[in-house]
């Protein structure tokens, strides 16, 4: 059984990363975003393997259903920019960075986490909901309430900027006539001329 | 399922397999029937469909093939099968080739918790709720991929509408099932329905009288309020005709099935059906008790269950197949309600749809979470959640009061509702003019 688990997380990790490298390497922004979305799926798989299912699935609801969406959107309604590859001949140095960067980030982590963690132990042999809808919930309204609340906050700013932006006063907007209203243009101004 | 192979294999053969062998064949076996039963469900649909909205046009509708031609939706299988598969030059092959595969491949994950009689649930998952709706948004990235591979404005256009009426009409439908979740406190769809059992006020039992498993959820104002917003927000996301303007062949053609053929075609028409179903078929689990009706429960109290192992196997059948019935029976008629619709509405304007989604299905479906809370408050928490006033009453009157001041506050909430949307709409209608006059320079 963990022989089974270690294999396919070893699958779900080729695709992630394979994926991720897609990304950043494909010459198409639009296949650049289906292959950050497939990367998504990915790591939605790996919190089931997790066994935490409902950050799955809203990984799921949030990135592949909203926010992969509105990148795509993003990209269809701005100019399309096609180019080269952006590949340097300093590729090398920038590579050196990001490990660097990715080395401080990681190692403090790495070393400093317990990771042999005993088994959790539910009642009556049950294996424990690891992050069941009910505990997050209850997370949010008590130990994390200021973050959730700060997190509404910014959302309802971002929200009501989107309005403010979108808003158009009616009366100065520009739009394309309809075939019907063509047609009723044309009748009042046949109408106005047969009066001068 | 597991059970049963279990039994067969290791007690009946005596065989020893490891329970994850076991486990790969029963889902295995239940994804393989899932996969027959789709497919036929999208047939008789299609057929169903024709002859109604050909009743209703004063028309025949397809008559020829088979007794009341009944295999004309396998006639049309085999001609989508032998049609030649055109891709168009400037279309992007793979992305092409994959976008219906993306629209399909959701339609099918979400018969994973869509359960179908008493103990007929594939997977009992305890987010089922949350899994169907999350599932079934994936199928929006497939309609942008094939609408933007097929190279053409039109695809295009499609598959922007389309993805834009998704997107804005899912607010709708999880704010009336946040309603529901909130009265059950669960998001397993097999809790919701087991939720639903009794007598009509579904959450106080009245002793003398069986269960008839009609306490069914459309029966309280919280409930039926989400019914409606649900069932406009699943007629949207199922591009059914008041709300088909995605495909909406006067205007552009097919939409994002435009530079589609043959069996790529056939894919989108099956992933339409069968999400049709599928949302008739959530409707009637969430509003209408999905397999309860009278007599299921009483069955099922008789028949082989986890709580009741020593049961009778018959019980089992009989239980399975009145449920089935009930359920198969009110997802029908759901479907029928989507065909009526279709003979009834024409089709509605881009900014009217955005409006009704946005301006008026919203606001409503948040004002009934509101009343969901009270009516929990009312019906289920006493001292210990600062409720102490409530605890000295008989859980009738507790059920009643809520049942009256939800009712109220879903009613003003409505005709609030309706009455600042009519004025909008109405304003909106004269600023038109008004653009008009000023462009014709004339009064």
């Amino acid at each position: 059984m963990d022989l089974l688990i270690q294999i396919i997380f070893g699958l779900l990790s080729a695709l992630v990363i394979g994926a991720a490298m897609m990304v950043v390497t494909v010459r198409n922004v639009i296949h650049a975003a289906l292959w950050l979305i497939a990367s998504f799926f990915g790591v939605a798989a790996l919190y089931l393997l997790l066994e935490a299912e409902f950050i799955a699935v809203v990984q799921v609801l949030v990135y592949v259903g909203a926010i992969s969406i509105l990148i795509l959107f993003a990209i269809m309604l701005t100019r399309s920019n096609e180019g080269d590859r952006l590949l340097t001949k300093y590729w090398w140095a920038s590579a050196l960075i990001a490990l660097g960067l990715f080395g401080v980030a990681f190692l403090p982590t790495f070393t400093g986490t317990t990771w042999n963690m005993p088994q959790p132990t539910g009642p009556a042999g049950t294996p424990e909901v690891l992050s069941g809808v009910e505990e997050l919930g209850r997370g949010f309204v008590s130990e994390f309430v200021l973050h959730f609340e700060i997190a509404g906050v910014l959302l309802t700013v971002a929200l009501i900027g989107a309005i403010v932006i979108a808003f158009e006063e009616r009366s100065r907007r520009r739009r394309v006539l309809t075939l019907a209203e063509e047609l009723e243009l044309r009748k009042r101004r046949q109408a106005a001329e047969s009066v001068d | 399922m597991y059970d049963v192979i279990n039994h067969l294999i290791n007690t009946v053969f005596g065989l020893g397999w490891p329970s994850w062998a076991i486990s790969l064949i029963a889902y295995l076996l239940v994804a393989t029937i899932l996969f027959l039963v789709a497919p036929f469900q999208m047939l008789f649909l299609t057929y169903f469909e024709r002859r109604a909205i050909a009743q209703m046009q004063d028309r025949i509708g397809p008559n020829r093939v088979g007794p009341q031609g009944l295999f004309q939706p396998v006639a049309d299988g085999v001609k989508m099968f032998t049609k030649e598969d055109i891709v168009p030059d400037a279309a992007d092959k793979w992305v092409h080739l994959i976008g219906p595969c993306v629209v399909v491949a959701p339609t099918m994950f979400m018969f994973a918790v869509l359960p179908w009689g008493p103990g007929m649930v594939p997977l009992d998952m305890n987010i089922g709720l949350l899994f169907f709706f999350a599932i079934s948004s994936v199928s929006a990235v497939g309609l942008m991929a094939s609408g933007w591979a097929s190279n053409n404005k039109f695809a295009l256009l499609g598959a922007m509408r389309a993805v834009a009426q998704m997107v804005s009409y899912e607010i709708p439908a999880v704010l009336s099932l946040l309603a529901i979740v909130l009265v059950t406190g669960s998001l397993s769809i097999v809790d919701l329905i087991h939720q639903q059992a009794g007598l009509f006020i579904s959450s106080a039992d009245v002793p003398g009288i069986p269960d008839l498993g009609l306490g069914w959820f459309v029966f309280t104002p919280v409930g039926f309020l989400a019914f409606i917003a649900f069932f406009i927000a699943a007629l949207a996301e199922g591009e059914r005709t008041p709300f088909d303007i995605p495909e909406a062949d006067s205007e552009i053609v097919a939409g994002y099935m435009t530079e589609y053929s043959g069996m790529k075609f056939g894919l989108f028409y099956l992933a339409q059906y069968v999400l049709n179903f599928l949302l008739c078929a959530i409707t009637a689990i969430i509003f209408f008790g999905g397999w309860q009706g009278p007599g299921v429960g009483w069955l099922y109290a008789q028949a082989i269950t986890p709580t009741n192992p020593d049961g009778n196997g018959l019980f089992n059948v009989l239980a399975g197949m009145l449920g089935v019935f009930y359920f198969l029976a009110k997802t029908y008629f759901f479907f029928f309600v989507m065909v009526w619709v279709r003979g009834a509405y024409a089709r509605l304007r881009i900014d009217q749809l955005m409006d009704f989604g946005w301006k008026f299905l919203i606001p409503l479906t948040l004002v009934n979470v509101i009343s969901a809370a009270i009516w929990v408050g009312l019906t289920k928490w006493g001292a210990a959640e600062g409720l102490a006033f409530v605890e000295g009453w008989a859980p009738l009157m507790r059920w009643g009061v809520a049942f009256v001041i939800t009712l109220l506050l879903n009613i003003a909430a409505y005709i609030f509702l309706a009455r600042v949307y009519s004025q909008a709409q109405d304003e909106r209608a004269r600023l038109d003019n008004e653009v008009l006059e000023r462009l014709t320079n004339v009064a």
